[in-house]
């Protein structure tokens, strides 16, 4: 099996400088207006107290990806756990759109737009040896977002390394944030991006179980199938009935025109 | 088949049989480019968009043929919508008789009207699916983006239960079409009247005698005039 790589967001590191959002947004030349990540922040009230963070919306590469498996192109791809673009497949139906349990992917210029952790246009990854990450993508170097966090709270690697870690700091943190967690180790076959929450995911807008529903599925691997396998169907064995129907069709008008008097044509 | 009767009988107006002619080249630019985004060997048709350009034109005229046909013809349109919804003693026979209907023998049929009870059967289920692929594929069309996983989902099955239904309806409309040789009906606008009596004699017995039959030279048979539209269709 191939590698499954990550990027893990640790939100105590996270300074929300936006330098994540500017470097993605350039580096990836998007155009005005569009963008891969947006980083905001919540406060809220908490026991007479406040309380903050930065919040993350950006695309959560699930393993079983709900976009992927609506793609009806396969612009939408997972490659090394990591769900990858190929624009040029893309037709705008924008399934992905309303797939997405977290509302990421876009539709921008007929294309769908999203982050694909800085893959090449053809979401092809490059392993070559590194002693950070263990590979290397576009020129030979992390994700724009990851490569310039000035605070590392952005890591990309092997996903099960950056897990491993990701639980150590958890393990660390929960002293002074009892509801810290890794978020995404395990729904939907795993996400690619891996955060590190403080608190329980809802203080985030993020779904505590994020789910695709089993509409989708039945959809795509069973009405989908069976509406063009039946159809299909009903074509060919319309198509060998009419052999037969059209023989005895033939013969019951012969023995009409032989029942028929000759002459005995006229209506009534 | 020296017996074949050279008598033409008038079954469809110009009018009809070009709105007729206009649906199937929507009904199947629409089928195809949606066919693309289903079956995965086709999707190269999709990428790129041309396909849905072409589903989302195709969808146009598709939708507007009915409400063209009401305008133009409104007692046919009256007409086809009453008789498609009644079934009397004589249909429920018919389709007793339908197994053999289906494999070529028209004997032992009720005598049917202009419509046979399989044509009823077939239009009314017309209706209904068309009004469900065209709803929900607007919904799909303007909500795009708002509808939710399962919004998407559950509109989407919709739409392809109903196109699926509208296939099956097609494949058999073309299949009776062609076993029985009633294709000239949609081409010329006239049947022979060896189809009309083994098919539709109550329709036929009750025509006007100065239009249902309308005889042009033998030798060109079903082809040549279109005739005046005063004549049988009606």
């Amino acid at each position: 099996m191939a590698v499954r790589y990550a990027i893990s967001i640790d939100l105590d590191r996270c300074i929300g400088c936006q330098a994540c959002a500017v470097a993605c947004q350039t580096g990836n030349e998007l155009p005005a207006g569009d963008s891969f990540i947006t980083v905001s922040d919540t406060v809220q009230s908490r026991g007479g107290g406040l309380w903050g963070s930065f919040v993350h919306h950006r695309c959560f590469h699930c393993d079983a990806a709900a976009c992927v498996t609506v793609c009806p192109t396969g612009a939408l791809a997972k490659q090394n756990g990591l769900t990858v673009i190929e624009p040029e497949k893309c037709t705008a139906c924008g399934y992905c759109t309303d797939a997405c349990p977290f509302d990421v992917p876009h539709i921008r210029d007929n294309r769908v737009s999203k982050c694909t952790a800085c893959l090449g246009a053809r979401g092809r990854i490059v392993p070559v040896p590194d002693a950070r990450a263990g590979l290397l993508l576009r020129d030979g170097q992390e994700p724009w977002c990851v490569e310039t966090c000035p605070s590392q709270a952005l890591r990309f690697g092997e996903r099960e390394r950056l897990l491993a870690e990701a639980k150590s700091r958890v393990a660390a943190l929960r002293s002074r944030y009892p509801n810290a967690a890794v978020y995404g180790e395990t729904p939907l076959g795993g996400l690619g991006l891996l955060m590190i929450l403080l608190d329980r995911p809802d203080a985030y807008g993020l779904p505590a179980k994020p789910v695709v529903p089993s509409t989708l599925t039945v959809w795509q691997d069973v009405v989908q199938p069976a509406a063009s396998g039946l159809s299909a169907l009903a074509a060919a064995a319309m198509g060998l009935m009419f052999i037969v129907a059209r023989r005895q069709h033939a013969r019951e008008k012969a023995e009409i025109a032989e029942e028929t008097p000759v002459g005995g044509q006229d209506h009534e | 088949m020296s017996s074949e009767s050279p008598r033409l009988v008038q079954r469809y107006l110009r009018a009809q049989r070009f709105i007729h002619w206009i649906g199937v080249a929507s009904f199947l630019t629409l089928l195809f480019s949606g066919i693309a985004l289903l079956f995965p060997p086709l999707s190269f048709l999709a990428a790129g968009g041309l396909s849905r350009l072409m589903h989302q034109i195709a969808a146009i005229p598709f939708v507007a043929l009915p409400l063209v046909y009401a305008v133009l013809l409104p007692r046919q349109t009256k007409e086809l919508l009453i008789e498609s919804f009644t079934y009397a003693r004589e249909d429920w026979e018919w389709f007793k008789h339908m197994p053999a209907y289906m494999l070529g023998r028209t004997r032992g049929l009720p005598p049917q009207g202009r419509l046979n009870a399989g044509q009823k059967l077939h239009h009314a289920g017309t209706f209904l699916m068309f009004g469900t692929v065209a709803v929900s594929g607007f919904v799909l069309w303007v909500g795009k983006g708002r509808l939710g996983a399962n919004g998407l989902a559950c509109t989407a099955m919709v739409h392809d239960l109903a196109m699926l239904g509208l296939s099956v309806l097609m494949i058999g409309h073309v299949y009776f079409t062609f076993l029985y040789d009633a294709f000239s009906a949609m081409r010329t606008g006239f049947v022979t009247e060896e189809y009309a009596r083994m098919e539709h004699a109550k329709w036929l017995a009750a025509l006007p005698s100065e239009g249902f039959a309308f005889a042009p030279d033998a030798s060109k048979s079903a082809e040549g005039s279109e005739g005046d539209t005063k004549s049988a269709a009606e």
